[in-house]
């Protein structure tokens, strides 16, 4: 008899449920996606409509909810860090108790009621629905499982050893000790939302000159030789007070953090490379640590800070593990999967299912809802939208080829969802990579931001050592790699300017639009397997222009949850200077569609990261 | 967020999209509906041979037939598979559809269709369809539009059709031609006022105040009443297997709030007319206990639960038996 898991995490930040059937991942998505709320972290009970439909269950035929964190550990944490901080500790009081005490504790009652089904409901440990996460989708039989984040329960880093159905603890760092937290410190201090802002730090490090590390790791964190490290609780907020940082954290960079409307100055992008090669020095101590503790050859990464690719670009190429798989959902919406599969694995005996020769069980993250072309045909001729049914895929990406290849600007909506916060080819805006005006159209006219960050490209897997140093697939977006030399373009950084978007807009390759400014790219490898539109889109252009690569951008607006329906893709196409829209196996043209009036709602819709 | 159920047809309004499969968040948790490839919730494919031994009936209504609340198995239809047994039961019911759209389905799919029976579920409220030209519905923004539908006239005795291809775009309300608006009830202004007062005092309300949902029933001439039956007789007419007649009341006569006298007249009085066979429910499902018989609608959605499509299938279990062995016997 089939087993159906379904995996839920909510409550803090990213809520998402997942649903796990025989041991096979069958569904996963972000409730984010569909109540259009960044970062969403209330029950996701539309997230887990979607679950269920994608296995067309009911509710009463699952086998357990399991919830990704244990509630009462993570209790016991908050009550010892609000008596060890002493005075600031009431004012943590105020802001994490209603959460605490308010929804954890009713979790079980909360799902049951939200299913109407009488359903046993379980609780796994946060740093294990990681490893879960991280390790039974992974294409490995044996791997160690490497975990970092801000904090789960106790555990802020923890090292697994994974091997077939099992997942066994080896060792953990325990709060306050946290490089997640310590990443996010400089994430608030730099003038950036925490738990969001990450990334764009991450991104602005390569501007900048590391001369922080010293100070960094004289005054904020340890790193020992055995791989551990120990953050000096003296200039961080965290434990004794609602903030990330404090007065000592001030003067030791310089003056109160920026202000997010602030211009991003010198001090900020040095604080960024800092903090950035601090945080890839204690990774790489870890993944030895991990290498020797667990006699594994193979790694698998989850955990917020595995979404540094930056760090995963570096720790691949340091060549500790012959091979490392990151969970792309890593982040806590991951702990939705690894919290269904642990309990299928573990709970259920279910056995993994075998891995495609070469391939992960993860299905390019490929997790969320597909919408039938009958779906988007009865949406657009609802509302009389023009558009052309092309049935025949090769014909539809020849076109798309067309338009990119002309400097056109494309979305794409076709298959299924992406699970995990990069957008894949699934719900994606894709770009010429050649032409130096893409970058600053897209940013300008497509997302509305003035971004120091360059687009990402996606590369035919075939041609990726064409393009980059990498000799890895890379599907997930989840490595960053160098551009070819041969490609790259004369051009010297200015360490002293701080005119970010100045200094973006010089050519730096053949393909600028994806090259940062220190020669890297956030690489995603495209293949037929997973995604074949999106594969022959991309092959399609390289006939037209020898270039194997399109850039591609997350399918949303500034701020926005990246689209889900063919209504929310239509809408941001129409509020953007996009040229043209495929949903699925149809295709819109701007210029033919009827004109909307001015709609600039999505600046009070969605806040800045 | 719900998926897009319905996508436009010309010849009735709308269906659902062929090969739809969705789960619907609701009060109960969700349903799931699975839609065939010719748009109807119907978990068999409506070019599918027959099976030896197997009884085929096919059945209309609206959104009390096509399931709303419930998965597809939880329906009174697929429900009388389990019961009946050697059955199948091809579901044509359309949500929100009046009594003229269900004709206008049989016409498009069914009136040549191979089958033993066909059974009519008329939802009493329909009545009040078959006099609209328009139904409202919610945009995903919020914003009320309003769909045209097909409609008959009587014009000199004689049924005339009108609206047809059925217009795919909506209308606001200031572009209405004409106030034939049907808003799944009556004073609509009133009934949001008493649904804020919560259930019971809504419940309350009715019983004292000798509400009566469907007063188009109280005569034989009304007007609404004269153009329903006169779609119900031509359309049994023109069936050319058994058809049994199946009232379907609402919860207000199913839970003795309102007076069902008048509408069961007028199907008695029509089912005398035709060569329909009447099976009224009604009395079955009131040997129920008052509890359980609340227990056949929701807390808030006023469709059947899976135990209101229960009863109403063990009530229209024996009257198909009986039809499908007088069938036989013929």
């Amino acid at each position: 008899m089939t087993s159906h898991v379904l995996g839920v995490s909510a409550f803090y930040h990213d809520s998402a449920a997942a649903l796990v059937s025989d041991g096979r991942i069958i569904a996963a998505a972000q409730e984010e996606r569909f109540s259009r709320k960044k970062h969403d972290p209330r029950l996701p009970t539309s997230a887990i409509n979607y679950c269920l439909e994608e296995a067309f269950i009911e509710a009463d035929e699952l086998d357990a909810v399991v919830f990704y964190d244990n509630s009462l550990l993570t209790l016991d944490r908050a009550l010892r860090s609000i008596v060890a901080g002493a005075d600031g500790g009431s004012d943590i009081w105020v802001k994490s108790g209603p959460a605490l005490l308010g929804v954890k504790p009713f979790i079980s009652e909360m799902l049951r009621d939200a299913l109407k089904a009488d359903v046993p409901v379980l609780f796994a440990k946060h740093h294990t629905s990681h490893a879960a996460s991280a390790f039974y989708p992974s294409p490995f039989d044996e791997a160690a499982v490497l975990t970092i984040d801000g904090v789960g329960e106790w555990a802020t880093t923890s090292i697994h050893r994974g091997s077939g159905n099992n997942l066994e603890a080896v060792e953990e760092i325990r709060y306050p000790h946290s490089l997640g937290l310590l990443y996010s410190a400089f994430t608030y201090f730099t003038g950036f939302k925490v738990n969001s802002g990450e990334y764009k730090l991450m991104g602005l490090a390569p501007y900048g000159n590391p001369k922080y590390v010293d100070l960094i790791l004289d005054h904020l964190i340890q790193l020992d030789d055995d791989g551990s490290f120990r953050l000096n609780m003296d200039y961080l907020g965290f434990v004794d007070s609602n903030r990330m940082t404090n007065d000592r954290f001030n003067d030791l960079f310089g003056g109160p953090p920026r202000t997010p409307e602030a211009r991003i100055g010198r001090r900020e992008m040095d604080l960024a490379a800092s903090i950035q090669q601090v945080t890839e020095m204690a990774m790489l101590g870890l993944v030895r640590r991990a290498r020797e503790s667990t006699g594994c050859v193979n790694l698998c990464l989850s955990g917020g800070v595995a979404l540094n690719c930056v760090s995963n670009g570096k720790l691949l190429r340091a060549g500790v593990f012959d091979d490392i798989w990151i969970q792309p959902a890593a982040g806590d919406a991951g702990g939705a999967l690894g919290a269904a599969l642990l309990a299928a694995h573990q709970k259920f005996g279910c056995a993994r299912p075998e891995a495609p020769k070469g391939r992960d069980r993860q299905s390019g993250s490929y997790l969320g809802p597909r919408y039938a072309t009958g779906e988007v045909t009865a949406f657009l001729d609802r509302h009389s939208y023009p558009y052309k049914h092309v049935a025949d895929l090769d014909a539809l990406a020849s076109q798309a080829a067309e338009l990119l290849a002309g400097g056109k600007i494309v979305g794409l909506m076709h298959g299924r969802m992406e699970f995990g916060p990069r957008a894949l080819g699934g719900r994606t805006i894709i770009g010429d990579p050649r032409n130096v005006e893409t970058q600053t159209v897209m940013n300008l006219k497509i997302k509305y931001r003035e971004s120091f960050r360059p687009f990402a490209p996606s590369v035919l897997k075939e041609r990726v050592s064409d393009f980059f140093d990498l000799d890895s697939d890379s599907p997930y977006m989840l490595l960053v790699a160098p551009v070819k030399k041969e490609r790259c373009l004369p051009f010297e950084l200015d360490m002293e300017s701080d005119d970010l978007l100045e200094m973006v807009r010089v050519p730096r390759s053949d393909i600028p639009a994806i090259t940062h400014v220190d020669y890297s790219a956030r690489v995603q490898s495209v293949d037929q397997y997973d995604h074949p539109f999106y594969f022959k889109i991309i092959t399609q252009f390289e006939k037209r222009t020898g270039i194997a690569v399109v850039v591609n951008t997350s399918f949303n607006v500034r701020g926005e949850p990246i689209v889900c329906t063919p209504e929310d893709s239509y809408r941001c196409f129409m509020r953007t200077e996009m040229d043209a829209l495929i949903l699925e196996d149809c295709i819109l043209l701007k210029e033919e569609q009827p004109e909307v009036p001015e709609d600039d709602s999505w600046k009070v819709e969605y806040e800045l990261d | 967020m719900n998926r897009q159920l319905f996508e436009h047809h010309p010849a009735f309004g709308y269906r659902f999209i062929p090969g739809l499969k969705a789960r619907m968040e609701h009060e109960a948790g969700g349903y799931l509906i699975r839609a065939n490839q010719t748009g109807f919730r119907c978990d068999h494919e409506f070019d599918a041979a027959r099976q030896p031994g197997r009884k085929r009936v096919l059945l209309f209504g609206d959104s009390f037939t096509a399931g709303d609340g419930v998965s597809n198995k939880k329906r009174y239809g697929d429900q009388l598979e389990e019961i009946v047994g050697d059955l199948e039961v091809w579901n044509f019911g359309l949500s929100g559809s009046g009594t003229d759209q269900q004709y206008l389905i049989y016409r498009e799919f069914a009136a040549d269709m191979d089958c033993d029976l066909v059974v009519l579920g008329v939802l009493v409220e329909n009545i009040r369809r078959v006099a609209a030209r328009f139904r409202p519905y919610l945009t995903p923004g919020g914003e009320e539009q309003f769909l045209g539908k097909p409609y008959y006239s009587l014009e000199q005795g004689k049924l005339v059709l009108h609206q047809v291809p059925v217009p795919k775009e909506p209308l606001r309300k200031d572009e209405l031609p004409d106030d034939r608006v049907n808003p799944g009830g009556r004073m609509p202004w009133l009934r949001e006022a008493v649904n804020k007062l919560g259930p019971t005092a809504k419940e309350f309300i009715q019983r004292v105040s000798g509400y009566d949902p469907v007063p188009d029933y109280t005569t034989p001439d009304n007007p609404h009443w004269i153009l329903m039956s006169a779609i119900l007789e031509r359309w049994i007419a023109e069936i050319k297997h058994p058809v049994i007649l199946f009232p379907i009341p609402l919860y207000q006569h199913v839970e003795e709030s309102s007076s069902s006298d008048a509408y069961r007249a007028r199907f008695a009085e029509l089912a005398n007319s035709t060569d329909a066979m009447l099976h009224d429910p009604l009395d079955d499902i009131l040997s129920y206990s008052a509890k359980e018989r609340r227990a056949f609608r929701f807390q808030n959605d006023i469709h059947p639960t899976p135990a209101g499509h229960r009863a109403l299938a063990e009530s229209l279990a024996p009257a198909i038996r009986k039809a499908l062995s007088t069938s036989d016997a013929s």
